[in-house]
C-alpha cells in the first residue's frame, strides 16, 4: 500500500508545482514568430503592440490577441521612420510611438479610429525614449533625456 | 498666428466668451502639438544634483508610477503613488537588483520587473496585496530584454534574445495570479483561458 501511495503523492506534488507555472501561449507565440524579429512589447486589454521587423524594416504591429490577428494601422508606419518604442491603451484605440525620422527622435500619438497621427512636443525640449500609456489612453509617462539626465514626464492627453 | 492644434474643438463665433481661452490654448499650442497638462515626475532625489530616472510604467488606473532610479549604486525600482509622489513599499524585490523594465497591473497590485539572482537574470512579479513573490524561470540560452504585464495580470509578454534575434513570448499567468481588474468589474475566477492555448 505504501509503495502505491508514494508515486501518487509525488504525482500530486508535481501537479501542484506545475499548477503554479506560467503557461506558454503556444498558438499565439507561433504566430508572433511568423512576424519575424519582434521587440518592445506593450500589453493592454486584448491588445499586444510591438515593433516587428521583416526584411530589415521595422514597423509598429498591433495584434488582437483574441482573434490572434494583426490589425491594419493605416498612416502609422512609413518607410522613412524607424519606431523605437510603442505603448497601447486598453481599448486598442490609441498608440503612443517614439520614432526616429529625418535625424530626430519624435513622440507621436496614433488614433486608430481617425487613422491620424499627432505629434507630442517635448517641453522643455528633450529626446524621448521609453513610454507607458495609462489604460484609458489619457495619460502618458515618457522617459526623456535632457542635458544628459534621464527624466520622466507625465503628459495628460485630451 | 501659429496653426491651431488639431485636438482643439472648433468654437462658434457666438461663443465670444470662449475667445480668450482659445487664444491661450493657441499660444500654448506651439506648432500643432500638445503642450498642456504636463508635469515632471520629479527628481529621483537620492543624492546631490540631478539623477537619472528611467523606464517609466503607469498602472492601468494611473495611480501608481514605477520608475528605475539609482540607489546605493544599483538600478532600483521606485514605486510612487500619483499624483502625491508618496513612495510605496516593496517587500520582496529589493533583493534582486539591478532592476529594469518594470510593468504594473491595473491597480498596481502586481509589479513585474526584470531582476537578477546571483549572476542570472530573473523575471519577478510581486503581489503587493499579499507580499508574495513569483519568480519565473528562464531557459538558460535566453536573455530577456523587456517585459510587459497585461493590466489585468493575466498575461505577460517577454522580449527574449536568442542567437542574436529578438522575439516575443507570451505567457498565460492565470494559474499564478488572480486578475487585477478595475473597481466594479467582477472577478472572473481565474483559471486559464482555453482560447489562449489553442
Amino acid at each position: 500500500m505504501a509503495i502505491l501511495a508514494a508515486p501518487l503523492l509525488l504525482a500530486m506534488a508535481l501537479q501542484g508545482c506545475l499548477g503554479q507555472m506560467p503557461l506558454p501561449m503556444g498558438s499565439l507565440n507561433r504566430k508572433l514568430e511568423a512576424i519575424g524579429s519582434s521587440r518592445a512589447p506593450s500589453l493592454a486589454g486584448r491588445w499586444l503592440a510591438l515593433i516587428g521587423g521583416q526584411g530589415g524594416r521595422d514597423q509598429v504591429v498591433l495584434v488582437d490577441l483574441e482573434r490572434q490577428l494583426p490589425l491594419p494601422l493605416p498612416g502609422l508606419n512609413r518607410p522613412d521612420a524607424q519606431p523605437l518604442a510603442v505603448a497601447v491603451d486598453a481599448s486598442g484605440e490609441r498608440l503612443a510611438v517614439v520614432r526616429q525620422r529625418e535625424g530626430s527622435t519624435e513622440l507621436v500619438l496614433y488614433r486608430r479610429n481617425l487613422m491620424a497621427l499627432e505629434p507630442i512636443a517635448m517641453q522643455p525640449a528633450g529626446v524621448p525614449r521609453r513610454i507607458s500609456l495609462r489604460a484609458d489612453g489619457r495619460e502618458l509617462a515618457v522617459e526623456v533625456s535632457r542635458g544628459g539626465v534621464w527624466q520622466v514626464d507625465l503628459i495628460q492627453l485630451p | 498666428m501659429p496653426p491651431r492644434p488639431p485636438s482643439i474643438p472648433l468654437v462658434s463665433q457666438r461663443s465670444a466668451w470662449l475667445g480668450p481661452a482659445l487664444l491661450v490654448c493657441l499660444a500654448c499650442g506651439g506648432c500643432g502639438s500638445w503642450s498642456w497638462g504636463r508635469r515632471s515626475a520629479g527628481p529621483a532625489g537620492f543624492g546631490l544634483g540631478p539623477s537619472n530616472r528611467q523606464d517609466p510604467a503607469l498602472s492601468g488606473d494611473g495611480k501608481v508610477l514605477a520608475t528605475v532610479v539609482l540607489r546605493g549604486g544599483r538600478d532600483s525600482l521606485l514605486l510612487q503613488e500619483q499624483p502625491s509622489g508618496r513612495e510605496l513599499p516593496l517587500r520582496q524585490l529589493r533583493r534582486f537588483q539591478p532592476h529594469r523594465s518594470p510593468s504594473l497591473s491595473w491597480n498596481g497590485r502586481y509589479v513585474a520587473v526584470l531582476g537578477q539572482q546571483g549572476n542570472r537574470p530573473i523575471v519577478l512579479i510581486e503581489d503587493r496585496a499579499s507580499g508574495k513573490l513569483q519568480r519565473l524561470p528562464l531557459p538558460g540560452d535566453q536573455a530577456v530584454e523587456r517585459l510587459s504585464l497585461a493590466p489585468d495580470g493575466r498575461r505577460l509578454a517577454l522580449e527574449v534574445v536568442r542567437q542574436g534575434q529578438s522575439r516575443l513570448e507570451l505567457l498565460d499567468l492565470s494559474p499564478l495570479l488572480e486578475p487585477d481588474l478595475p473597481p466594479g468589474l467582477l472577478r472572473s475566477g481565474g483559471g486559464p483561458n482555453p482560447a489562449d492555448r489553442r
